[in-house]
């Protein structure tokens, strides 16, 4: 019990320093604001490039897209941004396994991405006039949470090298242009050379946006009950992956000892 | 002297913002993947200059991260670092050193638009005629002033910011839509349109493409070109009184060094 109360504790201030010195306006306008201005942009370049076709593919694509910067940003620079702060020599010899302070980190961003994710698509749908009669919501919000359980997994396993690089924020920047080009929220998949699809299908969320997007059209159950799996199996692979090369690089990074190093 | 600190302060700059992963990845990775993600999406557009959008769009995306980026970030790291105060105590005007700072990132940055149209040659053939090279360096030079000057203004809007990490982020996306790096602003709702005609970045963005256009209008290319001088005047003239302001606010509060 006492354990379930410090984790708790522990996420609860971990997100609080992260927000403290910033009004709520603030707030709102970063976290809520300034993704819908990137659902524009995207959604305003289709509409030139696809000559004005119906944008709900680009509002649905996009708007699964804005919950990386809370499942692989945030999570991803759970080591990272303890580097910077000069306590990852304390956390590295403290009991407490990783894997609880990846997890106490990137709790409440899971809510975040959520909410960022849903005020994103409705904003969209609004501006560009999308319907959600007909779409069943349960079955939306299914293949939403799967994309983000595949995102935080994959946000996991890159979060490891935090512990033995600095250049962190390179590689997840890199990442995301990835995610944004092989995804499938910007144009379809099948225009990419066979080996970026290849790619494309070991990234989180190109299975859960191909399954949202079939909600606004003919549903084949089967199909999308396997894209939802598959999701979740590919969350589940990175988070496994997460787990084994959290712990390489925590004996790797203790060996090294090059905490305080950039 | 003063050349001689800005010049000084150019390379300086030039040199630690290019050892910074962020930037890196702003300057040699987001050009490639902008020009990537941008081609498949105008590739089916049907129009013949698709390939210039393509370019100019993935090339001045990447081009405005890194300023920003640099330009705002840097008086982030300096607040951190407690150089800040240094800096705006010293002999030499602190406008004169932002000003280095700013042309540094901004000729590196330069790069991006290079980058892009190898990255669009390489990869999908694309390739661009220009129509008169030295209207192309007179837009090229317009635009990177006006760039400069906008990055002044804000740079000393945030000066006494403790919260610069979040506003330069929100730099980003509304200037790409705003400005129209990568599609015209008549797709922009009309409301949207006087604020796009408010910022200098989209009168050089639009002297840009009239250099790739198969025929120019040179009288349309020099309102353009008046249109953007007499509104980087103004973004000038604002930028000094608010220098002014933030000058008196830096000496009376004297918190550049507080969190």
């Amino acid at each position: 019990m006492n354990a379930i109360r410090r984790f708790f504790q522990q996420a609860f201030l971990y997100y609080k320093e992260q927000y403290i010195h910033f009004s709520f306006g603030e707030i709102l306008g970063f976290k809520m604001f300034l993704p819908v201005f990137i659902l524009l942009y995207y959604c305003m370049a289709a509409r030139y490039g696809f000559n004005a076709p119906p944008l709900t593919r680009w509002v649905i694509g996009n708007s699964f897209l804005l919950c990386t910067y809370q499942c692989l940003f945030s999570l991803g620079y759970t080591f990272s941004s303890e580097r910077y702060g000069g306590r990852l020599r304390t956390l590295i010899v403290a009991p407490r396994h990783k894997l609880v302070i990846a997890a106490e980190k990137s709790f409440f961003m899971i809510f975040e991405g959520l909410v960022t994710s849903a005020f994103g698509l409705l904003c969209g749908s609004l501006i560009f006039g999308i319907s959600f009669a007909g779409v069943n919501m349960l079955l939306f919000v299914t293949v939403l949470l799967s994309g983000m359980i595949a995102a935080m997994g994959f946000g996991l396993f890159l979060s490891a090298f935090g512990l033995i690089s600095d250049s962190l924020p390179f590689v997840l920047n890199v990442v995301y242009a990835a995610m944004l080009i092989l995804c499938g929220a910007n144009f379809p998949i099948g225009d990419l050379p066979a080996p970026a699809r290849i790619l494309s299908y070991m990234l989180p969320l190109t299975r859960s946006i191909e399954g949202a997007n079939m909600l606004f059209g003919s549903v084949d159950t089967g199909r999308f009950l396997s894209l939802v799996a598959q999701e979740l199996g590919v969350g589940a692979i990175y988070a496994v992956l997460g787990y084994v090369t959290l712990k390489i690089c925590e004996k790797v990074a203790i060996k090294r000892a090059a905490f305080e190093m950039f | 002297m003063n050349l001689r600190v800005l010049a000084s302060t150019m390379a300086v700059q030039m040199k630690n913002s290019f050892a910074r992963p962020g930037i890196r990845m702003c300057l040699l990775i987001a050009p490639v993947a902008n020009t990537i993600l941008l081609y498949y999406m105008f590739q089916h557009s049907g129009r013949a200059d698709f390939g210039m959008y393509v370019v100019l769009g993935a090339g001045l995306t990447s081009l405005w991260e890194t300023i920003i980026f640099s330009s705002m970030g840097d008086i982030n790291r300096e607040r951190w670092n407690g150089t800040l105060c240094l800096l705006f105590g010293m002999p030499t005007p602190y406008p004169l050193i932002l000003l280095g700072k700013i042309i540094g990132n901004t000729v590196m940055a330069f790069a991006a638009l290079v980058l892009s149209y190898a990255a669009a040659y390489i990869l999908f053939g694309i390739t661009l005629t220009v129509n008169s090279a030295w209207l192309l360096i007179a837009a090229l030079l317009l635009s990177g002033v006006s760039f400069v000057v906008v990055s002044q203004f804000t740079a000393y809007a945030l000066t006494l910011s403790r919260k610069i990490v979040i506003y330069m982020n929100c730099l980003n996306f509304p200037i790409f839509l705003l400005c129209g790096f990568a599609f015209p602003i008549e797709t922009l709702p009309s409301w949207a349109l006087p604020l796009s005609y408010a910022l200098p970045p989209t009168w050089a963005v639009r002297m840009l493409r009239m250099c790739f256009a198969p025929a120019i209008d040179l009288a349309l290319y020099g309102q353009y070109a008046l249109i953007l001088l007499g509104e980087l005047a103004l973004f000038g003239l604002m930028a000094r009184l608010l220098y002014r302001a933030v000058d008196t606010q830096v000496r009376v509060h004297a918190t550049l060094e507080v969190f």
